[in-house]
């Protein structure tokens, strides 16, 4: 899926997460801000970076800011913003559980 | 308290009275309402307004938080409200000025700090690859010397005398990076006032010419130059568009040596000029301190050659006048685009200006340069 304009997902409340993405040339960039950045940010950016793969998002620039959000928030947050962003929804739900 | 808050929008312009217990929140807190807040995001607990924050376009201001809430993270869902409503409206990347002791406050909301004037104000982004980002596609451009130069310039319109200190500034250093204030609030658009400079300068070697940012002379950096602002901050901005300059640009470039004209006419672009002195070469800095050049501008007659003075003569269409103070290409610019009936109201007429110029009490101008 091809990203084509900046969009926004999430909050900042506790156990949430805000994300932001925008269009890229190539390849992605993750930058994650995170209370628990020490102890899990290998592991959201893991998340993230699969959750994209599994779209097809291949070029993009993501940025995060964790509240210390669970994995399958993480996910929810980033499909939704790549839903925003994208110039149409290829993705098959089921696909992606 | 767990009392829910529910977030909603206010239009200052069409709710005076949840605008006026806005202005009483602002008040109690200790901030001074602003009349550029396009809209409010506000959150309610029961009938009461107990947090705010306002949107001048990408700027956060007037951001408050009732005193004896506060320490409940209500900035958290204010600012994800403030975030979501400015992407509506079309601005991802945004901006805000406060206290220093309220940064970390900002930061748990998403903001970076980019520079602080000691004591008085942080200026932060809601991006941690903001400024930094920026930086990194300048320093691509450096170029080899050790004495080298930049210059930041409105020209709305470019005249002789931007001419002669980018000539004065190309002759006193190794290489100099021109800079075009990219801000599209002044009379001449961005692309109008980009394209004159470029060719204007055209001819000279050891000059590379670069787009402006919002890291220089722009709404978020210096908005007092584009707008009369009265509030404690707008003496600070022009020292937060100063040590974004020294702390980021400067060294990404490698920037020795800052060339100006003198102001003889603008208090505002005067004032800014006075602090670069300051800015720029404070020793209490860990970035290296850059040496300001303040030329004379060059005089056509008795009056120094100035853009305001050429948009006086534009509104009164005398293009023989205008002629001697500018290159052809601006010539020609103001001849195609700027001739039939354009006469906006904040430029003086000819006669009062002269006046003031002569009086050296300059007309309330602020986008001259």
């Amino acid at each position: 899926m091809k990203i084509v304009r900046e969009a926004l997902a999430g909050t900042l409340e506790s156990s949430d997460l805000m994300v932001r993405i925008a269009p890229r040339a190539a390849g992605l960039e993750i930058v994650l801000q995170s209370e628990v950045i020490h102890q899990f940010g290998a592991q959201i950016e893991a998340v993230a970076r699969e959750t994209l793969e599994k779209l097809g998002v291949d070029a993009a620039q993501v940025i995060i800011e964790d509240k210390g959000a669970l994995d399958c928030v993480i996910r929810a947050r980033i499909q939704t913003v790549v839903r925003r962003a994208a110039d149409a929804w290829t993705a098959d739900w089921s696909a992606l559980a | 308290m767990t009392d829910e808050v529910t977030p909603y929008r206010v239009d200052p312009t069409s709710e005076p009275e949840a605008t006026a217990e806005i202005k009483a929140l602002l008040a109690a807190c200790d901030l001074s309402y602003e009349a550029t807040v396009e809209v409010f995001v506000a959150l309610k607990r029961g009938r009461r307004i107990v947090a705010c924050a306002g949107l001048d376009k990408n700027i956060v201001k007037c951001a408050a938080i009732s005193p004896e809430l506060q320490g409940e993270s209500l900035s958290l869902p204010l600012m994800t409200e403030i975030a979501h409503l400015a992407h509506e409206r079309g601005h991802t990347h945004l901006f805000l000025y406060t206290k220093p002791d309220n940064v970390d406050r900002f930061r748990a909301c998403g903001f970076y700090p980019v520079v602080e004037v000691p004591g008085v104000v942080t200026f932060m982004e809601n991006t941690p690859i903001g400024v930094r980002g920026y930086c990194a596609s300048l320093k691509i451009l450096r170029e080899p010397g050790a004495v080298i130069g930049a210059i930041v310039m409105n020209a709305n319109p470019f005249t002789y005398g931007h001419r002669h200190l980018v000539e004065y500034a190309v002759a006193n250093c190794d290489h100099l990076h021109l800079f075009v204030v990219a801000e599209d609030t002044s009379f001449f658009s961005y692309r109008d006032r980009y394209a004159m400079v470029k060719a204007g300068v055209a001819d000279l070697p050891r000059l590379t010419l670069h787009p402006g940012s919002e890291y220089m002379v722009s709404r978020a950096t210096f908005s007092s130059y584009f707008f009369k602002e009265k509030n404690a901050a707008a003496d600070s901005f022009t020292a937060i568009d100063l040590l974004v300059f020294r702390n980021f640009i400067a060294p990404a470039l490698g920037i020795t040596r800052r060339f100006v004209g003198t102001e003889p006419f603008c208090k505002t672009t005067n004032k800014y000029n006075r602090d670069m002195m300051l800015w720029l070469r404070r020793p209490d800095s860990p970035f290296p301190p850059i040496e300001v050049v303040e030329i004379p501008r060059i005089a056509h007659g008795e009056i120094p050659i100035s853009a305001s003075e050429v948009r006086s003569l534009l509104a009164a269409e005398r293009f023989g006048e205008i002629g001697r103070l500018v290159p052809p290409f601006t010539l020609a610019v103001l001849r195609d685009k700027h001739r039939p009936g354009r006469t906006p109201s904040q430029i003086p007429d000819p006669p009062t200006w002269v006046e003031n110029a002569l009086n050296k009490k300059g007309p309330e101008t602020y986008e001259d340069s």
